[in-house]
């Protein structure tokens, strides 16, 4: 069990958490502004957007191996790190508390402390978000980015027939992630307790229950 | 910006009167630009370079005695042959030739030019815009002939400069020659066709002469292609040269097609004046004569001159002018008060054409690059004296279609990189090189045309002057009236190759031309056919009367047809005409067909200030680039529509005329903010709108449970 007290996430985790949660809304608001230029002129021009673009997701690449040698480095990268387990009765214990246990106020099948912090389907869901669709949108964006300095590489690969789409495509399913991420965000103690935990450094698990259904347990 | 047209019904006709008009316009428009600058304040054009004097040069006649004793006319080739520059080898350019000595099917092939032309240059090019042709060589049926050599020289002799066309056959025999003989009844280069009998008659040459290489026309800058073309269409080859120096006061019509020389113009050694033949390189207003509209510095734009509209205005509109719009005094420009930036920003410079298309070889423009061999600069050039000896003519161009004139010399002139650092100046832009490959420069530097140029011609149906439909954009009203407005008119974009072949969107005016295509004899339908199959004959006043079928097909109540009427709106009605013209034109197997034909724009050219800036202007789901340009109103809907010589569909029917749509063209190019992909957007929709939905839903029963 989680000491009362113990806070889910580290001051590192939580800037590094924030940081990565702004770059993300940014790339995908830049993102809109750039792909529906005469409907999203969010910030003047395409070509600022287009600017602001590249920068964010300088930022975002440089976080996100920030937070690889944060996690690495400190020994917490086995939270993501699925065992066997988590592809099979774990995972589908949690689905089935998601689509019918945490309407019938069942417990939740798996109970975090800093030592476990993500369920199966977490681990499933960043498993294939840190290690496919980041890399493919940072792949398909720094490949965008650099066709003024690498024309060969850009052609080769299709040009922007083929990065323009996918790069799209990956912009699009991490606008799908973001709404269920923070949707799940939800699920704690209370309705912001999740929430407090990962900007205050809270316990979720300190909190009573009073206008959820379920275990108190971190869905981020 | 207004698109507009208007019906230009036959300048052949009712149209004669308003030249006329036009030419006394031209006249006053010579002075009034004159005070109008004086009254303006306007800033002042740049000062000509300064330049060396030709020599003084004694006109010799073809014997190669002085003009001045024996009266005859002037022969180029001795004249400026004969001691100084190689006449054979300037008479063997493109500038003389126009395409004869490219008279090759493999070049031809090789460059994509239809098989039914004879050469890539306009001597040998079917071009729609007159719907004519010079005829082949080796035809064995009188059906096969349009428009031999002595009809294309009185049609095209006027701008087209003698030598090699003109001095020649098409088998390459002089005309005058003691072999010369026609090869047959039909021998394009010793007949013409009659108009009159309808049959093929022979050309006397002896009694037209030959034009030689007209050096004057390029190089005397009172050079007067009015009066060589009159010379040229009354069949008076030999002294079209002469009526070139008609307004220099070194000669003056006899009024028997003669031309007497003006004693007073001679220096007491026999040389002409040089201050009056004032030979030198060519001026902007040379070029002008048969090239578009092009001044130093004008107010008064008018490029109708001797009945001919200059060609490359007619063709997009383009002017090349000093001068600011907004100082225009004829004709009217909608709105150009706030157009205070020059016609174009070269000319404002003061460049003149041949600072961008000079002689190749000329030691102090050529080019030094030579990508074959990775050499930046060539230090061993040609001597000076070498190439004044042997200028090459073949100037340098570029590379804008649909024109294949001058097949091998194509991207030989400077572009815009050459002088200008194009990534330095545009700061503002991102992804420059992408930019730069994508886009013409002139894509940015073109965002408008203030100008009138052709919208269509239609050679589908022959209004009662025997002659095609022609309608034109970015004007209300006639171009022969002074009072219409112009309203310019907005460019069409479509992908052309660049210097190194890679595909780049560039700005164009769309010329539709509508016309009859002999699938058996695989080449266009020729205007005296369509003329024996639309008109029975002419009446008393010697006007052309339509057949009665085509009365009673296209007539309206009383029988009368006009632009309105003359539209092929059912299948009943080209089928009519294509039965008379199998019946009556010799036609095999008629297609009525659509022709839109990019004109590319290379000149006013805007600066920085009035370029397109706006990254919305393409990248937006109302990109300019897919602007909807209109073409011709009378489109026949169904006739197979064609686009560089292959069959496209660019035309949209769905609104209220016919459109353009380039999105066939412009597929290779994937424009971020215009350019979608169907599956993407909807599996990413789709994902984003289902995990809301999921959320909502799941949110909903929680809350509900909850309460519960």
């Amino acid at each position: 069990m989680t000491s009362p007290q113990a806070s889910l996430y580290s001051l590192h985790e939580r800037i590094w958490h924030w940081l990565q949660a702004a770059a993300m809304i940014s790339l995908i608001v830049t993102g809109f502004a750039i792909h529906y230029p005469d409907r999203c002129g969010v910030l003047g021009s395409m070509a600022t957007a287009v600017r602001w673009h590249f920068w964010i997701g300088f930022a975002l690449i440089l976080n996100a191996f920030l937070g690889l040698f944060y996690h690495v480095t400190a020994e917490k990268y086995h939270h993501f790190l699925p065992r066997m387990e988590d592809f099979t009765g774990a995972a589908v214990r949690q689905a089935r508390f998601y689509l019918h246990g945490i309407f019938q106020g069942e417990r939740h099948p798996m109970e975090t402390d800093p030592r476990r912090k993500l369920n199966s389907l977490q681990k499933l869901t960043y498993l294939a978000l840190l290690n496919i669709l980041l890399p493919f949108q940072i792949v398909t964006g720094v490949l965008m980015w650099g066709s003024d300095r690498w024309p060969q590489a850009f052609e080769r690969v299709g040009g922007l027939w083929v990065l323009g789409p996918l790069h799209t495509l990956g912009a699009y399913l991490f606008l799908a992630f973001l709404i269920a991420h923070i949707y799940l965000g939800t699920m704690g103690p209370t309705l912001g307790s999740l929430l407090r935990a990962i900007t205050r450094g809270d316990s979720p698990a300190a909190e009573p229950a009073i206008s959820t259904v379920g275990d108190p347990v971190s869905e981020v | 910006m207004k698109h507009s047209c208007v019906a230009f019904r036959s300048e052949r006709k009712g149209v004669a009167a308003s030249l006329a008009l036009l030419r006394a316009g031209f006249l006053v428009g010579t002075v009034l630009p004159l005070v109008a600058w004086g009254m303006d304040g306007g800033a002042p054009p740049p000062e000509a370079a300064p330049r060396l004097s030709h020599p003084a040069v004694v006109l010799k006649d073809e014997g190669g005695h002085n003009v001045l004793t024996t009266g005859q006319p002037i022969s180029t080739r001795r004249t400026c042959g004969e001691n100084c520059h190689d006449y054979d080898f300037i008479a063997n350019s493109f500038h003389f030739q126009q395409g004869k000595s490219e008279m090759d099917r493999k070049l031809l092939s090789s460059h994509g030019v239809a098989a039914f032309n004879s050469s890539p240059g306009m001597f040998g090019k079917f071009s729609i815009i007159p719907n004519r042709q010079l005829t082949h060589a080796d035809i064995q049926n009188p059906s096969d002939a349009d428009m031999s050599q002595p009809e294309w020289l009185t049609k095209c002799g006027g701008c087209h400069t003698g030598g090699g066309i003109s001095e020649y056959d098409l088998r390459g025999q002089p005309l005058l020659g003691s072999d010369a003989h026609a090869s047959g009844p039909l021998d394009p280069s010793y007949t013409i066709r009659d108009r009159n009998l309808g049959r093929v008659v022979p050309w006397d040459w002896q009694k037209s002469g030959v034009t030689e290489g007209d050096c004057f026309l390029c190089h005397v800058p009172r050079a007067s292609r009015g009066a060589r073309r009159k010379e040229m269409t009354a069949g008076n080859f030999r002294w079209a040269n002469n009526a070139t120096l008609a307004e220099t006061g070194i000669v003056s019509a006899a009024g028997d097609g003669t031309f007497l020389y003006n004693r007073a113009a001679f220096q007491a050694d026999g040389a002409v004046k040089p201050e009056l033949l004032d030979l030198s390189d060519p001026t902007l207003e040379n070029c002008a004569m048969c090239h578009g509209f092009t001044a130093r510095h004008a107010t008064t734009i008018q490029p109708i001159q001797h009945a001919d509209i200059m060609r490359g205005t007619e063709k997009s509109g383009w002017i090349y002018n000093g001068a600011n719009i907004s100082d225009t005094v004829s004709p009217k420009i909608a709105g150009k008060e706030k157009m205070t930036y020059p016609w174009d920003a070269h000319a404002a410079k003061g460049l003149v054409c041949i600072d961008c298309h000079f002689a190749p070889n000329n030691p102090g423009r050529m080019i030094h690059d030579d990508a074959a061999k990775a050499l930046r600069y060539r230090p061993r050039g040609e001597d000076v004296a070498v190439y004044l000896r042997r200028p090459d003519h073949n100037f340098a161009r570029g590379n804008i279609p649909p024109e294949t004139v001058n097949l091998t010399r194509h991207n030989t002139m400077r572009g815009c990189g050459d002088c200008h650092d194009a990534v330095k100046g545009h700061a503002f832009l991102p992804y420059k090189t992408r930019h730069f490959q994508a886009l013409a420069c002139q894509t940015c530097h073109i965002p408008a045309v203030h100008f009138w140029a052709y919208r269509s011609d239609d050679w589908g149906f022959l209004m009662d002057t025997g002659t095609s439909r022609i309608t034109f954009r970015g004007i209300d009203g006639s171009i022969t009236d002074p009072d219409s407005e112009l309203t310019g008119y907005l460019p069409a974009y479509i992908p052309t190759l660049d210097r190194n072949q890679r595909p780049q969107i560039r700005p164009t005016n769309l010329i539709t031309g509508v016309y009859w295509f002999d699938k058996r004899a695989r080449r266009p339908v020729f205007t005296w056919q369509l003329q024996q199959s639309f008109f029975s004959g002419r009446d008393r006043d010697g006007d052309l009367s339509y057949r009665p079928e085509i009365v009673k097909a296209f007539g309206d109540k009383i029988g009368f047809i006009d632009i309105p009427q003359a539209v092929y709106d059912t299948p009943g009605k080209i089928a009519l005409v294509k039965g008379l013209l199998q019946q009556h034109g010799g036609v095999a197997e008629p297609e009525l067909r659509v022709d839109v034909v990019p004109w590319a724009m290379s000149h006013s050219i805007v600066g920085k200030k009035q370029a397109i800036r706006e990254c919305t202007a393409c990248h937006s789901g109302n990109s300019i680039l897919h602007r909807p340009v209109d073409l011709n109103t009378f489109l026949p809907r169904g006739a197979p529509v064609m686009f560089g010589g292959k069959p496209v569909n660019v035309v949209n029917y769905a609104g209220k005329e016919p459109t353009f749509d380039n999105r066939p063209l412009l597929a290779s190019f994937y424009i971020i903010g215009d350019s979608r992909s169907s599956w993407v957007e909807a599996i990413g929709w789709a994902s984003v709108i289902g995990a809301l939905l999921l959320v909502l839903l799941h949110g909903a029963l929680r809350f509900w449970r909850g309460r519960s």
